[in-house]
């Protein structure tokens, strides 16, 4: 029983590449489904643009940076405060948003004259800011302004600051996937290596792929300055611009999030020779399992095991709380990639909870290989889902509760199947010890919540007039 | 008998293990190469080096494996250094085959990261 064709997708059979339902005895070896591959036409993908993985992903969370977008303003809106990613500095990155506004005649004419006073404007407005990313998007990209011409212009005519130039427009991959790809390579290209940090510890990591998501880069720095661990760099959750300038002299680098930022650490030990050691930061068996290699690698076992031991007397007895009422919960995962397989088998371990279906916007084959290897048998694993798929294996599969975003939350919210927000967190943080009782908590709420039981009641009276589909 | 035994320490990395699914062919050849060798010492009673970063990182990878090893499948106690060394080279063969020669990842030989 390898690949699905649902029925909803019987003129578009294509889609039966993308759509895995694992049987025992099978293995990745015989099915893989194909991911990032382009957007079939006839399906409305739930994908994001390749403009918005730069920025809105990676770029938009650093705490010191102004994010200049050079296009029309919706590519701004958009891809601001969507996320939540608070920093410790009042959240700078959130409270601002910059564009260049383009218009029509901007697109004739060329638009590069107005970069530039943009990006003195922005500098003067906000004086105490010397960092900037600016951001091609389609239109600019397709009129071919020069945005890194125009950044050498002004960094010549401010000596003091310092500007990134990511020409990834939104069209130029399949997904956000590409944004991340081309941010990563374009940043280990040009800025790593041109400052120096402060060593303050003997031992020193980037922490990459976590983007401090209502707090966890805050909450697992607590970690590493009870081990005495300098994180030189976190990619980029409540980092600086400079930080990540820095990141050739930590001895190692730890990935979280290896979809949006294994390529930064390939770059990185291929050039620097910095190992990289993937690990998974949500669940407590995982989480402890991370601080074991992390505390292995330094020789510093002791320090870690007493680290765990004071947050699992701490944490276990409220996660187990929650684990007896969770147990046998029917969850759905329809995220963008890693956590999937960063999921799937931590609530299963941790909560009792079975994942029965499990969706990718932009996730590689290789994420599909991670997940169906941790995943069970009779669980589906789709790439790029639609929506007529979501309610399709939604009525196959009968989950309790599906971690989504909003956009497909508020559709199964109409189904009254409660969903957590699984991109920016309904109460996190969520990565930690504590944070997994978080996810916990906000699991346990949306699944005994009786409200969306009672929305499903119509108290209409019968003599009100029937409202008729349009199709009847 | 042996091939069940492999068959558990297969299954084991499969499910917790990502060094297995790195991004190219050879940083997955050169993670089996190097953990497998360093689980296989620790298992057998050596010390593995610890003098490179590369080195370190195996290490650390290798021992909680090791560890997880032995708390899950006490028969390893019993086992002796040659059948270790088997059972660990039977692992790499199967590991081999589904993250690499068997793999249907596209990306996994493409030249850039």
């Amino acid at each position: 029983m390898p690949m699905v064709l649902l029925q909803c997708d019987k003129d578009i059979p294509e889609r039966e590449k993308h759509i895995y339902l694992k049987v025992d005895g099978e293995d990745t070896r015989s099915f893989l489904p194909i991911s990032n591959a382009p957007t079939i036409p006839g399906t409305l993908s739930e994908r994001g643009c390749s403009f918005c993985g730069a920025k809105l992903v990676i770029g938009g969370v650093l705490k010191d940076t102004i994010q200049m977008i050079h296009g029309p303003i919706g590519c701004a809106y958009d891809t601001w405060h969507t996320k939540r990613y608070p920093s410790d500095n009042g959240h700078f990155q959130m409270k601002y948003v910059w564009s260049t506004d383009m218009k029509e005649s901007h697109i004739v004419f060329g638009g590069e004259k107005r970069l530039e006073k943009s990006m003195h404007e922005a500098f003067d407005e906000m004086p105490h800011i010397k960092r900037m990313i600016v951001y091609t998007t389609c239109p600019t990209a397709l009129i071919g302004d020069d945005i890194k011409a125009v950044a050498k212009k002004v960094m010549e005519a401010r000596p003091d600051v310092d500007v990134f130039t990511c020409e990834c427009p939104g069209f130029a991959g399949v997904s956000q996937s590409k944004g991340h790809h081309v941010l990563n390579i374009g940043w280990v290209n040009e800025k790593v290596g041109t400052v120096e940090p402060e060593i303050t510890s003997k031992y020193t990591i980037n922490f990459i792929g976590d983007y401090n998501i209502q707090g966890d880069s805050q909450l697992l720095q607590q970690y590493w300055d009870r081990l005495g661990i300098q994180v030189i760099a976190h990619f980029t959750g409540n980092a600086n611009y400079d930080d990540l300038r820095a990141m050739h002299r930590a001895q190692l680098n730890v990935v979280n999030c290896a979809r949006s930022a294994g390529y930064i650490a390939n770059e990185l030990k291929k050039r620097y020779g910095i190992p990289r050691l993937d690990i998974d930061s949500w669940g407590f068996n995982y989480m402890a399992e991370g601080i074991r290699k992390i505390c292995a690698f330094f020789g510093i076992e002791e320090k870690g095991e007493a680290l765990i031991a004071e947050e699992y007397a701490k944490w276990k007895p409220k996660l187990d709380w929650y684990k007896e009422r969770l147990t046998g919960t029917k969850m759905a995962i329809w995220t963008g990639g890693p956590r999937l397989w960063h999921w799937t088998k931590s609530v299963e371990d941790d909560l009792g909870v079975k994942v029965v279906a499990m969706s990718s916007k932009f996730g590689h084959q290789e994420d599909f290989e991670k997940v169906i290897a941790r995943g069970d048998s009779g669980t589906y694993y789709i790439d790029d889902g639609n929506e007529l798929e979501f309610f399709e294996i939604i009525e196959l599969v009968k989950p309790d509760v599906i971690f989504t975003g909003p956009r497909v939350g508020e559709l199964v919210k109409k189904l009254h199947i409660p969903y957590v927000n699984g991109h920016a967190y309904h109460n996190g943080p969520y990565m930690g010890f504590e944070g997994f009782v978080n996810l916990a908590r906000d699991m346990y709420n949306a699944v005994h919540n009786p409200l969306l039981k009672l929305a499903a009641t119509d108290i209409r009276e019968p003599k009100q007039t029937p409202v008729k589909e349009a199709a009847e | 008998m042996s091939t069940e035994k492999i068959d558990q320490l297969f299954n084991y990395v499969q499910e917790r293990c990502l060094w297995q699914f790195f991004s190219r062919s050879w940083d997955r050849q050169e993670n089996l190469d190097g953990i497998l060798k360093a689980a296989t010492e620790l298992l057998t009673g050596k010390d593995p080096a610890r003098e490179t970063p590369m080195d370190r990182l195996f290490y650390a990878d290798a021992k909680i494996m090791v560890q997880d090893f032995k708390a899950r499948f006490p028969w390893l106690e019993e086992a002796g250094a040659a059948q270790i060394r088997d059972l660990m080279h039977g692992l790499k063969d199967r590991l081999s085959e589904i993250a690499i020669t068997g793999s249907l990842n596209h990306e996994l030989n493409h030249t850039l990261y």
